[in-house]
């Protein structure tokens, strides 16, 4: 039962409210009070509904306007009971369209201010989803924008964010080529973070658990052998607690001042990196193979633009320019990216229409000749992640060893390496989690050109710029000298470039050094 | 992995080393140095076979040295040219006797 409370609400009135209501709700279930119209309520309204609830728990208040909300706020009771904000109406027409995702339109309705209009008009859930995700992924580090009000929008619901001059990264591309570079760089990095991030358990769906449900539903559209090899591929990815965003493309990245920003976190999962490539692979070329100019609809560039920015990012994420590696990826992302193509094509009645059957038999033929290649879809980051104890310096030391393999440097840049990496590590071991233990990651690139090696360093340990602290004394006296800080000096001295930077919660440090 | 070997005979000592000498190993040679130490007049380090140092290891040097200083003398032999390019990094060259 849904009444109305209207006006204002006092000691002067609240005996008188108190009596009306009460004659109506005898008897009544599920009790909602609709305060659309009321302006103020004081400490006596507030008695009143106390005394309602006690015989109707689940009492809720809806369409609060954010004065009166104000006042339930300070006094607790949004936390004790249901109250619901009245919606502020948002109107979008002639607003840009500035991004689209997979469950929603983002638009921008003034200079300061963007509002994600979401498709499904029972979205109040996905809204508050959204909330949360985009609120854990701040948490942990990820710079996004977080919704601060829910509005109307017609008769769909949207969530406002503050958005200041801010462009996305396709806007960019297609109107400041120049930037290539850079946007590959920071587009890159980005996705590095995001497949850093560790969530806690239970916090964000298994995107493996979903990738399984894709292989099954191939079951009735592939060769018996086809399919339950994609089932075996899928089923031998490990479960992996790192975060995918789920729908990475260049209009879910914005410039905003100079901050890189990731926005439309409603599909943030957890799982193997491979099934991100995946989906990112059909934004930038699976979906647009047969029609080449879906790209531009979507994305605002051509499809030559589409596949250099892909193959670029692709080859800095993985920190390789080796063609035959970068391919390899490539292939295996292409094996999870033509599933859910043709899967998401046969749910939309694609199998009825002309096009809809060329596209999935187009994907269907790509997707046969690589299952008859493909053994497994992991593969190697140039990333190890470990426990920083020192107990682990010897594997840290083998992963250089493996990386340094096919660079062909001599005994002394190896040393060199080895020493600045024992340095680094033994430090965040000491310092960094103490007394706890926390992990490192260790990124370790060997690039050409002139061939050098590139070494990071993530840690979530206490901020720590080694960079800051003062070099030792060279010409003191045994006597007088201390060892404190030789370890980093010497990591200055024997590598080319050292950089130290704090972001997203995480010391960053980046060794360089020439091999030729 | 450090192998250690020493002798000592009328006051003059010559430790051997072969291998790394780094954060894992180095808190094994301090205490073998502090065993061997009290008494020398002189005390020799090889480094022939050793292929590695850290500042960990510097640091053992560095202790070795100022102890020595008190009742003698240290000398390093055999040292290989990365090595002694990280003594000279750190100012080492200039503290310790390399010959």
């Amino acid at each position: 039962m849904i009444l109305p409370i209207k006006g204002r609400i006092d000691s002067a009135n609240a005996a008188q409210v108190e009596q009306a209501l009460q004659s109506q709700i005898a008897g009544q279930t599920d009790l909602v009070l609709d305060a659309q119209d009321l302006e103020y309520i004081s400490s006596a309204g507030l008695r009143v509904i106390l005394r309602i609830r006690k015989e109707h728990p689940e009492l809720r208040i809806v369409n609060v306007n954010s004065e009166v909300y104000e006042i339930l706020d300070m006094t607790g009771f949004t936390e004790m009971m249901t109250v619901e904000k009245a919606y502020r109406v948002v109107s979008i027409a002639g607003a840009e369209e500035i991004g689209h995702g997979a469950n929603g339109t983002i638009y921008r309705i003034d200079k300061d201010n963007v509002v994600k209009v979401y498709n499904n008009p029972e979205a109040l859930k996905d809204i508050q989803h959204e909330r949360e995700v985009a609120k854990l992924a701040l948490i942990l580090g990820i710079p996004t924008a977080i919704s601060y009000d829910v509005v109307k929008v017609g008769d769909s619901y949207g969530s406002v964010f503050e958005l200041l001059n801010a462009r996305s990264f396709a806007k960019i591309l297609a109107n400041e080529p120049e930037k290539l570079d850079w946007c590959v760089a920071e587009f890159a990095k980005m996705l590095r973070l995001i497949h850093g991030t560790e969530v806690p358990a239970g916090k964000l769906p298994d995107m493996r658990e979903r990738a399984l449900d894709w292989a099954s539903f191939m079951k009735d559209y592939l060769p018996e052998d086809a399919a339950q090899k994609l089932y075996a591929l899928v089923a031998a990815v490990p479960h992996d607690d790192h975060m995918l965003h789920g729908d990475y493309h260049t209009k879910n990245l914005e410039l905003q001042n100079d901050e890189v920003l990731l926005i439309d976190m409603d599909t943030l999962s957890v799982g193997n990196p491979i099934f991100e490539l995946g989906s990112m692979y059909n934004a930038f070329l699976g979906f647009s193979e047969l029609d080449h100019s879906i790209v531009r609809k979507y994305q605002g560039f051509d499809r030559e633009l589409s596949a250099t920015f892909w193959q670029k990012s692709l080859a800095a994420y993985l920190g390789t320019s080796c063609p035959t590696k970068i391919r390899e990826v490539e292939d295996k992302a292409r094996v999870i990216g033509y599933t859910r193509l043709i899967r998401r094509a046969i749910r939309r009645d694609g199998l009825q229409t002309e096009t809809g059957r060329a596209e999935i038999a187009h994907w269907k033929g790509e997707l046969l000749e690589l299952l008859r290649s493909t053994d497994t879809l992991l593969f190697d980051r140039n990333e190890l992640e470990i426990e920083a104890v020192r107990e682990n310096l010897e594997e840290v030391l083998a992963f250089l060893g493996e990386r340094l393999e096919a660079a062909d440097c001599t005994p002394k840049a190896r040393m060199q390496l080895e020493l600045a990496v024992e340095e680094i590590f033994i430090n965040i071991a000491s310092y960094a989690y103490n007394p706890d233990t926390g992990k490192a990651t260790v990124r370790i690139e060997v690039s050409g050109d002139p061939l050098h090696v590139t070494i990071t360093f993530i840690d979530r340990g206490v901020p720590y710029d080694p960079l800051a602290k003062a070099d030792p004394d060279l010409s003191a006296s045994a006597q007088e000298r201390t060892v404190g800080g030789l370890g980093i000096f010497l990591t200055k001295k024997l590598m080319d470039d050292v950089v130290y930077e704090y972001r997203g919660g995480r010391n960053i440090l980046t060794l360089k050094k020439n091999l030729e | 992995m450090l192998n250690v070997t020493k002798t000592v005979e009328n006051g003059q000592g010559t430790i051997s080393l072969e291998g790394r000498l780094d954060t894992m190993s180095a808190p094994e040679l301090e205490l073998i140095v502090r065993d061997t130490i009290p008494g020398l007049t002189a005390l020799t380090l090889d480094f022939e076979k050793l292929d590695y140092i850290s500042s960990a290891g510097l640091r053992v040097l560095l202790s070795a040295q100022k102890q020595m200083n008190h009742q003698g003398s240290m000398t390093l032999t055999n040292v290989n040219p990365a090595i002694l390019e990280i003594f000279e990094v750190t100012g080492f060259t200039d503290i310790l006797t390399i010959a």
